[in-house]
């Protein structure tokens, strides 16, 4: 019981500490955020699964965590606003030559990051690139100038 | 059999200058990151609080009960922590100690809420009654100590009392974070 509701809690408390964290996720994973995560991950570990590491206390542990899952991506489906809490929503980095510094600061994204992006893309200079858009999973994405 | 089930496509997305479909919503991105800055605060508010001993382990936990005839004190943490042990300690002063032995009672709280898992030294008996145990230890001359080590199991407010029988008696409380 008690695994149950410290899983449940430390569900929400994670994705909400990794929601303020910042928005860079999955590819943009810099080995310092992985720290983060793995470090964020055990701690929740440990007050989770406490001092009774059986299957059964372990088991229930990962089907409440699976179940809160399953029920945050269903609320996200179902409304817009929601979804925009969890997840955020798309930014537009640089737009017809222009950084917008206001997604920028507020993202904490710097132009060397958005050059990445460009490079993994084959763009050779920033000024090929039209839109940079910061999306819900992290990633940007670059639109080049149509030639 | 039966249809699948179909919707037509739409354009909703918020569009960048009429070309690229984005959805930006700077309105609500403004009002996160208002809320992000709240967070963060709440999150040092948080640390200090921690450090300063406000959940347990730190200066504000610690607490002392001393009767006014000084037959006994105790020092313990009035915040401690789930599953966490900490020592409670209790001075005996010279009244409480007669005929070579001191007697200490202790509420059944400090046994069962706040899971006493150690008394050092060893009491030679113990009864008993009226809400709680009492602990016989052989005794010399103060000053004299018993410590109890607590692990309490669950959270919670929990009220203890500890007292020489026939002399003074103190009561405390307990706060135990999840």
């Amino acid at each position: 019981m008690a695994t149950v509701v410290h899983a449940i809690i430390g569900y929400f408390v994670l994705l909400f500490t990794v929601r303020v964290l910042a928005r860079r996720p999955g590819g943009q994973l810099t080995l310092f955020e992985f720290v983060i995560v793995f470090l964020i991950g055990g701690v929740a570990i440990a007050s989770t699964v406490g001092a009774d590491h059986s299957m059964t206390n372990c088991g229930a542990g990962i089907l409440a965590v699976g179940l809160m899952h399953r029920l945050v991506s269903w609320l996200k489906g179902r409304s817009e606003r929601f979804a925009a809490i969890i997840d955020g929503t798309p930014l537009v980095l640089l737009k017809e030559g222009e950084w917008q510094l206001e997604a920028m600061r507020g993202m904490r994204i710097d132009p060397e990051d958005v050059m990445a992006a460009a490079r993994a893309k084959l763009v050779r200079s920033i000024f090929d690139v039209k839109y940079a858009i910061l999306e819900r999973n992290g990633t940007i994405s670059i639109i080049t100038h149509e030639r | 059999m039966a249809k699948p089930s179909t919707k037509p496509v739409e354009d909703s997305v918020a569009r960048v200058d009429h070309e690229v479909a984005v959805g930006e919503d700077l309105g609500f991105q403004r009002s996160w990151w208002r809320f992000e800055r709240g967070a963060w605060l709440f999150f040092v508010v948080v640390i200090l609080l921690d450090l300063a001993g406000a959940f347990g382990r730190g200066p504000l936990a610690d607490a002392e009960l001393s009767s006014h005839d000084k037959s006994v004190a105790v020092r313990y943490e009035r915040i401690e922590r789930t599953g966490t042990p900490s020592m409670l300690k209790i001075e005996l002063g010279p009244k409480a100690i007669r005929d070579g032995a001191a007697r200490l009672f202790v509420s059944d709280s400090i046994v069962g809420s706040l899971g006493a898992r150690r008394i050092i030294p060893e009491p030679s008996s113990t009864e008993i009654g009226a809400g709680g145990l009492t602990y016989r230890f052989p005794a010399s001359r103060p000053p004299a100590s018993v410590s109890l080590e607590l692990e309490p199991a669950g959270a919670g407010l929990f009220p203890f009392d500890i007292a020489v029988p026939g002399l003074a008696a103190l009561h405390g409380k307990i706060l135990v974070m999840p």
